[in-house]
């Protein structure tokens, strides 16, 4: 050829480059996809994580004597009697039988915070079912506080154990205040003393960077509000410096406060609180928060626990974590799988809180739905796939329902709201109206993929039908429908499990209350209020407590099952049945 | 509940005696063979059984629906009746108290000097001037005028309680006074007394009061409930029986009885296909009612609403507050829905597209089986589940990692927290949009590049992707649409400070937050902040069918291109 | 199809004259599998330069799998797989050294439906000299794409509308500006796999008088299933039969003198 060499040469002298860029170009595509996959796995890694805690709870077992001149304040054994008793008192003798140190109300208050009143109705139902066990004991079984459980699973505090160096003696002191005193000379207190030292620079270092940055920042603020405020803020930061470095610079006993670590004694079988410290290291004051078994002056075998975290920075105070950690050695709080996650419907207090009214919620709405948007949908596919005359109306039809897909699913629960509930007076936040909205809003699913199921079978069904001498009702219900149905009931499945997941337009209607009390699985269930899977998780995630957090993931793991479930059946019935023409 | 269960009962019971009827005669007017008749015998017993159960069933469908409401509403009209003299010695001495008529005056002037703060707030944001003074100005008369009509509210509390006591302690007086209670609760407590009162008569859940007035209504209840109930339960009874005996002397051998039952078939298809033209009706006729209800409460003044800057429909502090004044400026909403959507669009369009792409044209059949589950199942994850993560993982981590760069002011609640795990949401949607419209791209192009010495990717690039082009702009606007619509993600990771901001680690709102916070927790109906809800469903309505039609129509000219 | 064949089919009949012209493509004991499925055995032949070769033979009997060799198109089918040897100029195609790229800027494929890019005309003709950076100027893509629309003989006729969009052509418009987009990267051979089959009597006859006139310059291969039109324009003919090469030589000796029964029952139109 002419010049073909010279065309050869540029294809070559190109093609290194043009083979980088294909490389990029790939490495491009398959990064999209990692990330795509990765942030599939992050979401699901961090929400099993995150859920863990979820699954397991402690519980406290408490032998309840059921004392009947609580238990039955009319003395007459009979219901009415019996449920005016107080039995959440019966539960708070057994407990205190425990710890008998605990004696003022502050420190009641704090004890019986460690489970939740509400438990004491489930022991009078026990009581009012067994009228016999008056006067018996009996062992009951309860879950205890978030926080101590929290606690428990080591989730919100740090704590450390410490062997004691060398024997102490214990002095009686002020009120039930004792001395403790290293018997040796050794400092066996030293080792906290560090901590709290390198705690106290640590503090001091924050407060001089911050009143260092926020007095640069007001300086070089224009707006005057926000200069005041900011230096404002600088001026505290400045106290603080000083607050710190005076208490640094303090040669009296180390006073332990809730803004400091907490330090406990562990002697003689009991749990002494450290409320100051010499600074020498040798001795210490303190008071028994658990008593000890013996009286003796000396204690040989002892041990340091610091709960690190402040108790400032915690929601359960020092004598709650020594109480339930107590309650744990003597066997009495065991943990255990977490059956009330699964049993209970929602409550204010996340030990006893669970997902099985927000799943008879669930249920009941997709009953709802599945009755409406199927036949309707179905019903709709059939008509304009098979009867419809192809005309602008049926036009329209199509445009109407290829838009309704798209249409936001809030505008669905908008529409609920202004039509089913304000207009038509329907009930709010029931199973009935959640039902009806996302009925609506799968519909469109339903009939889209139901259009293509029908389109499917080919027309020599329909003609042979036909042949025979069959109507066209006959011909589309006895022949082209059962070839369709797989396909359509793999639409549907689908589009159930999208309403499924569904929680705004189910805000609007009001079936985000807070629901105690799961409704029924009956036809009644329909109109009282009720919440749903996905809402249950909106409510939770917002809730404060942070035990709500796993018990959210859970419920969300809860959830997920489910939707594989939906899908599974969906795929299965897909290869079960999937026929070629 | 047991009548209208007998009822049910009764009827199913006749309807399958229509069909046996149906049969026997058509079999008999065929003098027993069946190849003289039209239809098929069994078509007979439809056509009967059709007219005796589908009209009765309707009527019992409608009392089901709004038997209900239809009794509540005539039982506690008689009641209102009968509170008339109440009423209007009510009225009287409203009228005639001075101190409640000066509240009154005062109200009207605090409304007219809000009215001209508002105005003036306008006029700040369009020229530049101090909005937010009259902002604060606004807050302040607003707080002052429902301290007023709290005021007014314990005058007339007083003066209805002095009326009430006057009615006397018989069963007609204590009518009036329920029918009195109920005239004078807004439309949330009148819900609440209904619901009372029903449980009560009825035994419909449990009461959260038991008063005089609740009990004279349950008792008015009842006689309203019991006729709706028989006579229910009687005219459908009556309705079949006249439908079988009419359709009964229909039944003859050359009667057309297959065609008139398909006929009805077809009606109830075309019914069911009906339904979806009504939805849309529904959407569209409840968002412009209550949106025009909105416009009308804050004077037609919908220019502000639209490109008002200031939004806080709950400027009032106070507990009691009864209606609001608020600011209805909804650009910061917009703003915040557009920075969220450009934000998740930002990160779906690229990595949905490259992923699609990468699929389409070089993946191993392995991987497509593997990486395709993959993204159906990031497709089908409930959006909830994406805002507990945009939560819980995304917000800290990038609030973690704003601090470290230096950035102290950083939120957990930010646009770009929500953004980015919207954006992820949406990766599934782009990419298997646009993984149908590249599949629909014909191969001869494909052929025709690498023929011409062209690589994979620069055939992706210059052919198949200008090819693809009107289709993947029409699956992004898809997906725009469904970012804007998108709601519990930028509910429970946006925030809802109205901030009008282009900074995404600030905390911003959208549309649908909006909608959400009106509509959720304790809300009058009719109050202006209500209403605006509406007004904004109303704005996202036609902004995603704006998008959706535009996008549906060049994918279906895409399509018809190579066909 | 009812086949009157033996069953153990003789090789491949050459005619004497075969070699007379200077060999462009050179193959050897070609085959060609689809998954298990053979598509094209053992075919060997010599294809000469500045000539028209044409492929015939019945419907899936392996022409245009042949043809997809030469410019190893494919490669980009998953399940074919190519044995045997295949050289332009005595250099081996299937290489592992070959790329391609290189290898497709000087083997031409023009198809069978006309398959312009979404582009304009002048975008569609200008694809290859851009993708292989063979201007350097405007002035100097311009010159390519005008010389090539020359080439192609559709200059006059679009002269005024280069920015259209190439689909915008009538379907002969269409093919031809196709050949000018293979034709403006200068290729050594140019192979055209039914071109025809989708254009009227009138388009058909332009394009076959494009073929003679590219004859001067490139080593042409085409697949027709039209016996008239491999006779108009070819100067060899290979007659193609269940995958296997069963005759080939100059088109006249061909036509009026086949060597093999097949071959005569096929273009006297017994079968196919
Ligand atoms: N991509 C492919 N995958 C599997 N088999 C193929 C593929 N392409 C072609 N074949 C098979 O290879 C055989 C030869 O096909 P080819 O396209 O070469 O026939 P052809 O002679 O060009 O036929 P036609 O005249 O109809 O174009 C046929 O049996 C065909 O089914
Ligand atoms: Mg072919």
């Amino acid at each position: 050829m002419n010049n073909a060499p010279t065309i050869r040469d540029a294809v070559q002298a190109r093609l290194a480059k043009r083979h980088r860029a294909e490389m990029r170009f790939q490495f491009y595509g398959l990064a999209a996809i990692s990330a795509a996959v990765l942030f599939l796995a992050v979401l699901l890694g961090s929400i099993i994580i995150q859920s863990i805690p979820a699954f397991t709870a402690h519980r406290l077992v408490l032998d309840v004597e059921i004392r009947p001149e609580i238990a039955d304040p009319r003395g007459d054994g009979s219901e009415a009697s019996l449920r005016r008793g107080s039995y959440n008192t019966l539960i708070q003798n057994s407990l205190r039988d425990q710890f008998p140190e605990a004696g003022s109300v502050g420190e009641l208050r704090e004890l019986f915070g460690l489970y939740s009143a509400v438990n004491a109705a489930r022991l009078l139902n026990e009581v009012v079912n067994n009228p016999e066990v008056l006067g018996e004991t009996l062992p009951f079984s309860l879950p205890i506080s978030d926080d101590a459980d929290l606690y428990l699973k080591g989730l919100t505090t740090d704590e450390e154990f410490l062997p004691g160096a060398a024997p102490l003696t214990l002095e009686p002191g002020m009120d039930d205040a004792l001395t403790l005193r290293s018997q040796t000379g050794a400092p066996v207190f030293d080792v906290f003393l560090d901590l709290v030292q390198a705690r106290q620079d640590a503090a001091l270092d924050q407060a001089r960077i911050r009143a260092e940055r926020t007095a640069a920042r007001a300086a070089e603020e224009l707006d005057t509000d926000t200069r005041n405020s900011l230096e404002a803020e600088a001026q505290r930061a400045r106290d603080l410096v000083q607050a710190l470095q005076e208490a640094r610079s303090d040669t009296g006993p180390v006073r332990l406060n809730s803004q400091t670590a907490s330090l406990m004694l562990r002697a003689q079988g009991g749990v002494l609180r450290i409320n100051a410290l010499a600074r020498d290291g040798l001795s210490a004051e303190g008071t028994w928060l658990v008593g000890p078994d013996t009286a003796s002056q000396t204690a040989q075998d002892w041990s340091l626990w610091v709960i690190e975290t402040p108790s400032i920075a915690r929601r359960i105070t020092d004598r709650q974590i020594v109480w339930a950690r107590t309650l744990k050695e003597r066997g009495l709080i065991k943990n255990g799988l977490n059956t009330t996650l699964f049993t209970n419907a929602d409550s204010r207090e996340p030990e006893l809180a669970g997902v099985a009214g927000a799943l008879a919620g669930s249920i009941l709405t997709m009953v709802i739905t599945m009755l409406l948007a199927v036949p309707i949908g179905v019903g709709a596919a059939i008509y304009l796939e098979e009867f419809a005359p192809k005309n602008r109306l049926t036009d329209f039809i199509e445009v109407n329902i290829n838009n309704l897909a798209a249409v936001p699913s809030i505008v669905f629960g908008l529409l609920g709201l202004a039509v089913f509930i304000n207009l038509f007076g329907f009930p709010r936040s029931a199973p009935l109206v959640g039902g009806m909205v996302l009925a609506l809003m799968t519909l469109p699913t339903v009939i889209i993929s139901a259009r293509a199921a029908l389109k499917a079978v080919p027309p020599s069904i329909r003609e042979a039908a036909l042949g025979v001498g069959a109507s066209r009702t006959q011909a589309v219900f006895h022949h082209v429908l059962p070839l369709a149905m797989p396909g359509i009931l793999t639409g549907s499945i689908i589009g159930l499990a999208q309403a499924l997941g569904e929680t705004a337009p189910l805000l609007m209607i009001g079936m985000v209350a807070f629901i105690a009390d799961p409704p029924t699985l009956g036809l009644s269930g329909f109109t009282e209020p009720a919440t749903v899977m996905p809402v249950q998780i909106y409510i939770w995630s917002s809730s404060a407590e942070r035990a709500f957090e796993a018990r959210t993931a859970a419920a969300i793991l809860a959830l997920l099952t489910l939707l594989v479930s939906f899908n599974a059946v969906a795929i299965y019935l897909r290869r079960r049945f999937e026929r070629r023409w | 509940m047991q009548s209208s269960l007998f009822a049910v009962l009764a009827l199913l019971v006749l309807t399958a005696v229509g069909f046996l009827i149906g049969r026997r005669r058509a079999v008999a007017a065929g003098s027993g063979r069946a190849s003289r008749l039209h239809s098929l015998p069994n078509y007979y017993g439809y056509y009967l059984a059709l007219w005796t159960g589908l009209p009765a069933f309707v009527l019992l469908a409608l009392y089901g629906l709004f038997g209900a409401s239809l009794v509540n509403t005539l039982a506690l009209g008689e009641l209102e009746r009968e509170a008339a003299p109440l009423i209007r010695e009510y009225e009287a001495q409203l009228a005639r108290d001075d101190q409640y008529q000066a509240l009154a005056e005062e109200t009207q002037q605090i409304e007219a000097e809000a009215l001209s703060a508002r105005n003036e707030m306008f006029r700040a944001e369009r020229e530049g001037g101090d909005a937010e003074r009259y902002l604060r100005a606004l807050g302040a008369l607003t707080a002052q005028r429902n301290e007023i009509a709290a005021e007014r509210q314990v005058r007339r509390d007083q003066v209805a309680s002095s009326v009430a006591a006057r009615a006397p302690r018989t069963i007609p007086g204590v009518r009036a006074r329920a029918g009195f209670e109920y005239w004078r609760a807004p439309s949330e407590r009148r819900e609440l007394f209904i619901a009372d009162a029903r449980a009560l008569a009825f035994n419909e859940g449990l009461a959260s009061r038991n008063t005089e007035e609740i009990r004279a209504a349950a008792l008015a209840l009842r006689p309203w409930e019991d006729l709706f109930r028989w006579s229910a339960a009687g005219v459908a009874l009556a309705l079949s029986v006249a439908g079988l005996a009419y359709a009964r002397t229909r039944i003859r051998a050359s009667f057309r009885a297959r065609d008139r039952v398909e006929g009805v078939v077809g009606l109830a298809l075309m019914m069911t296909s009906a339904i979806a033209i009504l939805t849309t009706l529904g959407i569209v006729f409840s968002l412009l009612f209550e949106s025009i209800r909105f416009f009308a409460s804050i004077d037609w003044r919908i220019h502000e609403f639209l490109f008002g800057l200031h939004w806080s429909p709950q400027i009032a502090i106070r507990a009691d507050q009864v209606g609001q004044s608020g600011a209805f400026g909804a650009v910061p909403l917009f703003a915040g829905t557009a920075l969220i959507t450009l934000i998740a669009m930002l990160v779906a369009a690229p990595i949905g597209l490259m992923a699609a792409i990468y699929l389409s044209e070089y993946a191993s059949p392995r991987l497509r089986a593997w990486a395709k589950p993959a993204l159906e199942i990031l497709a089908g994850v409930p959006t909830v589940v994406y805002g507990f993560f945009a939560l819980l993982t995304v917000g800290p981590f990038l609030r973690q990692f704003a601090m470290m760069l230096g950035y102290e002011d950083a939120v957990t609640q930010s646009a770009l927290s929500a953004g980015l795990v919207m954006g992820v949401m949406i990766i599934p949607f782009v990419s298997s949009l646009s993984d149908d419209v590249i599949n629909a791209v014909p191969q001869t192009l494909r052929d025709g590049s690498y023929a011409m010495g062209a690589t994979k990717s620069e055939t992706v690039r210059h052919v198949v992707f200008p090819a693809a082009l009107p289709g993947i702009v029409g699956a992004l606007l898809l997906a725009v649409s469904r970012a804007v619509g998108e709601t519990m993600i930028v509910v429970m990771a946006a925030g809802q400070g109205a901030n009008l901001t282009a900074n995404p680690l600030e905390s911003v709102t959208t549309i649908t937050v909006q909608i959400v916070m009106l509509l959720t927790g304790d809300q009058e109906f009719d109050s202006p902040k209500t209403l605006s809800a509406f007004a904004l469903g109303l704005v996202l309505f036609v902004m995603t069918l704006i998008l959706n039609i535009i996008a549906l129509r060049v994918v279906q000219r895409f399509r018809e291109r190579y066909e | 199809m009812t086949l009157d064949f033996p069953i153990d089919n003789p090789p491949t009949r050459y005619h004497p004259l075969t070699t007379q012209l200077p060999i462009k493509v050179a193959t050897e004991d070609v085959s060609v599998r689809y998954g298990g499925k053979l598509a094209l055995e053992d075919v060997t032949l010599e294809i000469p330069d500045r000539a028209v070769t044409a492929c015939i033979g019945p419907s899936g009997c392996g022409k245009s799998t042949f043809l997809r060799c030469v410019n190893r198109m494919n490669d980009t089918i998953d399940t074919a797989r190519v044995s045997g040897s295949i050289r332009i100029d005595s250099e081996e195609v299937n290489g592992r050294d070959v790329d391609p790229v290189v290898l497709r800027a000087r083997v031409g494929m023009v198809f069978q439906k006309p398959n312009p890019f979404p582009k304009s005309i002048y975008e569609n003709v200008a694809y290859g000299p851009r993708i292989h950076g063979l201007a350097e100027t405007k002035a100097e893509l311009d010159h390519i794409v005008e010389t090539s629309l020359i080439k192609a003989g559709l200059w006059a006729e679009v002269a005024d509308r280069l920015h259209h969009p190439g689909t915008s052509l009538s379907g002969g418009q269409q093919q031809r500006l196709v050949i000018a987009r293979a034709i403006a990267v200068n290729p050594e051979v140019i192979l055209m796999d039914e071109p025809c089959s989708a254009l009227d009597p009138i388009a058909t006859a332009r394009i076959e008088e494009l073929i003679d006139e590219m004859r001067e310059n490139y080593s042409l291969i085409i697949v027709t299933h039209s016996m008239a039109q491999a006779a108009r324009v070819s100067q060899m003919t290979a007659f193609f039969h269940l995958g296997k090469l069963v005759e080939y030589g100059p088109t006249e000796e061909i036509f009026t003198n086949p060597l093999d029964q097949r071959t005569q029952d096929y273009i006297t139109g017994r079968f196919g």
